[in-house]
């Protein structure tokens, strides 16, 4: 069915959700969320039925399950719950090149260089602006592969079944208040195939901006790495700052079969009013190996436990975190492995960074099951405190039911030395400088693993953080 | 083997529903699979709570509290966050009503 | 009270009040008691029944489930204990475990949550030293018990357990140092319990004046216990200015009993608090342990060791808070565990704004000997001054790797090798701290366990 007849269907007036402000917007539901709410979304999709079904579900899981007690403040979250934008509808249809994408748009994305990275660096290009991917990209060497790199609602409206075989099985709605909300209320995010034996030389990468104040951004992603593939998938996020608060929760589901290599990185770099409680999981089988590199830099409260279920023997699973907390900014971020097999191996390296009010806490569960015999599993956090103000906080969870397991967990705190800072000063450097070098040197363990694109990036980021930040 | 206990009546337990049930000091969950009865411990493998809250989609009974997923003919984890099976019972419909096998 | 339908609903029953358990035993109790105390229990009561049973779902009690683990309804109180104050009339398993010790400065044994003798060397009483049972002390000593007993270490807020300690006590001991005395000899308390399917109440405070020295060996014992028995304690110590205080809790219960222990320790100061907690026996063991850091220069050392067979079940639970700037703790607790033993350790160091300079340091590693055997560990921390040198580990392995070197490099056989990788393991714990004879009891009996093994 097409869109338009879709709307009209719903006896909606076209016009009145055409707003003539600095963005116009195709369609958007009322604030708030209801079961209307959800019907609507699943209208504008034109979606199974089933799917329908699923989500309004997960509606009645949502409703079902309480606030979540631990982790950061969620105080504030019910009331911006109630007032933000579930849906927003920038446009007609998604563009396969930059000259199908309306021209403010396309220049909010210029701004942010993915086009330009998308020639130099990249295999496939996916961009979300608000609710909807507004452009979707895979180079033709990779497609002529086999490779699948689609929006997620092209996803499930071209390949139906190997869509409904995978869906909902790594991340149920069940599993937690905010996979039921985004298990209700997703769209957009990214469907991602990877062939068997295809390795992907460049990465793959979707970046999700939220543009209009009171949004709630809920991409949905689903990866497959069929057995023996390789390859690499970022995930960048900003969002322009309002007083009002704003809200981002996305469910990534990620499987990993027989003797795949998959690396999951996210650069999120959301304004600070923004809440980003996401879920993200991976499946990994036998002989395959999972990592997650994930760089939290932005938002007011940030919630992600990056986790690997290893269920395969010989299955490994990697999380490299870093966090940054400045003024304000709470990241409660860390990861979660759960070996399931024999010789599994699986290694968490995490380092924060708290600056001014700023507060960051890991927060982990490393389990070996019965029958996981001669897992290895290895944990180090190191956390840095800029000022006096600052907080850091560890809690590892780390439940051994396997004798025949060896597990160690090591976590630091420590401050910016003086020492350190008057010697650099001493060789020239400012204050700031100073005090950049050395964060940059303490996070370098993670930027190094970065494409030099993205390393810079954060580098720069981490500058611009940094001043200001002594005296 | 354990000894036969009588859990339930034929009709506590219909098509499509559970039923949770005591044998000896274990808790039981009863399942009705299209009329065919299958019987599996009353605990899921992944936090220990109680699957009898959950409910049955085929044969898959799925957990009420994290969504994990077992096939009840078998006890076999079918869906995360489980990973690890649960326990499975021999079930008996005889003239007076449903038995469950301890262990 | 009346609901939104203008029924009335009757409050919901206290938890863990049973047939025991109540305000009657209360009453009992204190029946000739001074004011202060009667209201004090009266009051911890109250407290005991506005609190709900710690489940599951609190983080502090995740891994032990109290609905499973212990039946508060069916234990009984214990009978008045026969034993006279005499050597001879000791229980013989009482007396061996008190002739295996180093001569003391002091020394207080009991039955039954009753303290049966008490003898302190005069040199020390001539100094001021007062080392009594606490029924005694609060005759002797009200204004000093009165403002510090279950008030500034452990008032029945702290918790369930705690407030049911401090209503239900019946005995226990105090000791007191004056301001630099040193004991020179530890003091040495030894119970033994006999009765089963009963409940135990015990306390212990202990005030250390300004550079004092005290070194206090707290040891418990009993037979198996063919019923569940409560064996409760609670340790308030405050350590003064400058002074030093090394506290040792050895349990050496049977099965059957369920080992619940409140301890906390307030350093001022300059002063040296610290503690070892020995856990070999009991079937459920439960330890909570503050040592908060309240002056500049204070320093806590926190050990542990435990050892687990059967279906031993040991729940640690750790705190540090570090209240003050320069201010030091360092807390290691090790455990090996067969059989279908599990171990629980969560333990926290809290570095409260301006408490600079702080050290804190928090290690938990385990052994597990056997398939069955489980640990689960979750050192945290949370810290809110950013120039301090904070660091914990936790670590859980086997023995295989480490004991094949052994086997290799010694020319011992698979068992006795093992023996040797799992005390020397341990070892490290026991050797932190002076013990004299009672490291080698210690020992002694993991080696027995390890023969039974």
């Amino acid at each position: 069915m097409p869109q338009n007849e879709t709307i009209q269907s719903l006896g909606l007036d076209e016009y009145k959700y055409h707003f003539v402000d600095d963005t116009k917007y195709l369609f958007r539901t009322e604030p708030g969320l209801s079961e209307e709410v959800v019907r609507q979304i699943s209208a504008q999709k034109g979606e199974p039925e089933w799917m329908l079904q699923f989500r309004l579900k997960a509606l009645e899981i949502y409703r079902s399950k309480p606030m979540p007690k631990w982790g950061g403040d969620l105080s504030g979250l019910e009331a911006v719950l109630d007032q933000i934008y579930y849906y927003v509808r920038p446009q007609e249809k998604m563009g396969h090149s930059w000259d199908e994408v309306p021209e403010n748009i396309k220049r909010t994305f210029e701004r942010l260089g993915i086009p330009e990275a998308e020639q130099k660096i990249l295999a496939g290009v996916g961009a979300q602006y608000e609710s909807e991917m507004v452009y979707h990209s895979l180079k033709k060497e990779w497609e002529e592969q086999g490779v699948i790199f689609e929006s997620i609602e092209d996803g499930l409206r071209k390949y139906p079944d190997l869509f409904r075989k995978y869906f909902g099985t790594v991340v149920p709605p069940h599993d937690n208040k905010f996979a039921a909300l985004n298990s209700a209320v997703w769209s957009g995010g990214s469907f991602v195939y990877i062939p068997k034996g295809v390795e992907l030389k460049t990465p793959l990468q979707a970046y999700f901006r939220v543009n209009m104040e009171r949004m709630g951004q809920f991409e949905r992603t689903l990866i497959i790495a069929d057995e023996g593939s390789r390859a690499h998938y970022i995930e960048g996020c900003t969002a322009p700052v309002y007083s009002t608060e704003s809200f981002h929760s996305g469910v990534i589901e990620i499987i990993v079969h027989r003797n795949a290599h998959f690396r999951y990185t996210t650069i999120q770099n959301w304004s600070t009013n923004m809440y980003n409680l996401v879920t993200q999981r991976a499946l990994v089988h036998e002989n395959a190996h999972m990592e997650w590199l994930d760089g939290n830099l932005g938002s007011k409260l940030t919630m992600k436990y990056p986790s690997c279920y290893l269920v395969g023997e010989g299955a490994h699973g990697e999380i490299l975190s870093i966090a940054y907390a400045g003024d304000g900014q709470h990241q409660d971020t860390g990861g979660k492995i759960i070996h399931a097999a024999p010789r599994t191996t699986s290694s968490i390296v995490s380092k924060s960074i708290s600056k001014g009010t700023g507060r960051a806490s890991y927060r982990g569960l490393l389990k070996v099951h019965k029958g996981a015999t001669q897992a290895r599993a290895n944990v180090e956090c190191d956390a840095l405190l800029i000022n006096e103000t600052s907080r850091t906080d560890t809690y590892p969870y780390i439940e051994i039911e396997e004798r025949d397991a060896n597990v160690g967990h090591e976590a630091t705190v420590s401050k910016v030395g003086d020492e350190q800072l008057f010697y650099l000063m001493s060789r020239g450097l400012s204050e700031d400088e100073a005090m950049a070098l050395i964060v940059r040197g303490f996070i370098e363990p993670i930027a190094k693993e970065l494409p030099l694109e993205y390393a810079v990036e954060l580098n720069r980021l981490i500058e611009l953080e940094m001043e200001g930040s002594v005296g | 083997m354990g000894e036969w206990v009588r859990v339930a009546a034929l009709e506590d337990c219909p098509p499509g529903s559970l039923r949770s049930v005591m044998v000896g000091s274990v808790p039981v969950v009863l399942c009705n699979v299209d009329g065919a009865l299958y019987a599996v411990e009353d605990r899921c493998s992944h936090e220990e709570l109680p699957l009898s809250d959950g409910e049955l989609e085929g044969p898959i009974l799925v957990c009420q509290y994290h969504g994990a997923r077992f096939d009840v003919t078998s006890g076999a984890p079918r869906g995360l966050p489980a990973v690890r099976p649960i326990r499975t019972f021999a079930v008996e419909i005889r003239d007076d009503g449903i038995y469950i096998q301890g262990t | 009270m009346t609901n939104e339908f203008g029924f009335t609903t009757l409050p919901q029953a206290p938890e863990g009040v049973t047939s025991t358990l109540n305000r009657g035993m209360v009453e009992t109790l204190s029946a000739f008691e001074p004011a202060w105390l009667r209201e004090r229990r009266f009051r911890a009561w109250e407290v005991y029944e506005s609190l709900p049973l710690p489940t599951t779902r609190l983080e502090e009690w995740r891994y032990t489930d109290l609905r499973k683990k212990l039946d508060l309804g069916a234990l009984a109180w214990p009978a008045k204990t026969q034993c006279a104050d005499d050597w001879e009339a000791c229980p013989e398993a009482l007396r061996r475990a008190m002739e295996e010790d180093d001569p003391s400065a002091g020394r207080i044994w009991g039955v039954d949550g009753q303290i049966v003798h008490v003898d302190l060397e005069p040199r020390l009483q001539e100094k001021g030293v007062v080392f009594t049972s606490l029924r005694e002390a609060v005759q002797r000593f009200p204004r000093l018990l009165e403002e510090h007993l279950a008030t500034q270490a452990l008032p029945p807020e702290r918790g369930k357990f705690e407030a049911l300690n401090a209503a239900l006590w019946t005995d226990g001991v105090f000791l007191y140092v004056p301001r630099g005395v040193d004991l020179e000899l530890p003091v040495r308390v030894t119970r033994w319990v006999a009765q089963a399917g009963v409940a135990f109440f015990s306390r212990t405070l202990i005030i250390a004046e300004a550079g004092s020295r005290i070194s206090f060996m707290d040891e418990i014992l009993s037979h198996d216990l063919e019923a569940q028995t409560l064996v409760s304690r609670a340790v308030e110590i405050l350590a003064r200015e400058g002074s030093q205080v090394h506290y040792v809790g050895l349990q050496r219960l049977g099965k059957g009993a369920f080992f619940q222990a409140s301890q906390r320790t307030l350093a001022q100061r300059d002063a040296t608090l610290d503690t070892l907690n020995i856990g070999l026996g009991a079937t459920t063991t439960r330890v909570d342990l503050n040592a908060s850091l309240l002056g500049p220069g204070a320093s806590s050392e926190m050990l542990g060791l435990y050892f687990g067979e059967g279906d031993q079940h040991f729940d640690h639970n750790t705190s540090q808070d570090h209240l003050a700037p320069h201010t030091t703790s360092d807390l290691l607790y090790k455990g090996a565990l067969d059989g279908r033993s599990r171990a629980v350790f969560r333990g926290i160091i809290r570095v409260h704004p301006g408490a600079q300079k702080t050290d804190a340091y928090q290690k938990n590693r385990n052994l597990l000997l056997s398939p069955e055997a489980r640990a689960d560990s979750l050192p945290n921390l949370e810290i809110q001054a950013d120039d301090v040198k904070c660091s914990h580990g936790a670590s859980v392995g086997n023995l295989d790797a480490e004991a094949r070197f052994y086997l290799m490099s010694r020319g011992l056989d698979r068992e006795q090798a093992e023996r040797l990788v799992v005390l020397g393991f341990l070892g490290e714990v026991l050797a932190r701290m002076p013990l004299g004879s009672l490291g080698q009891k210690v020992t002694r009996v993991i080696e027995e366990k390890l023969k039974k093994v």
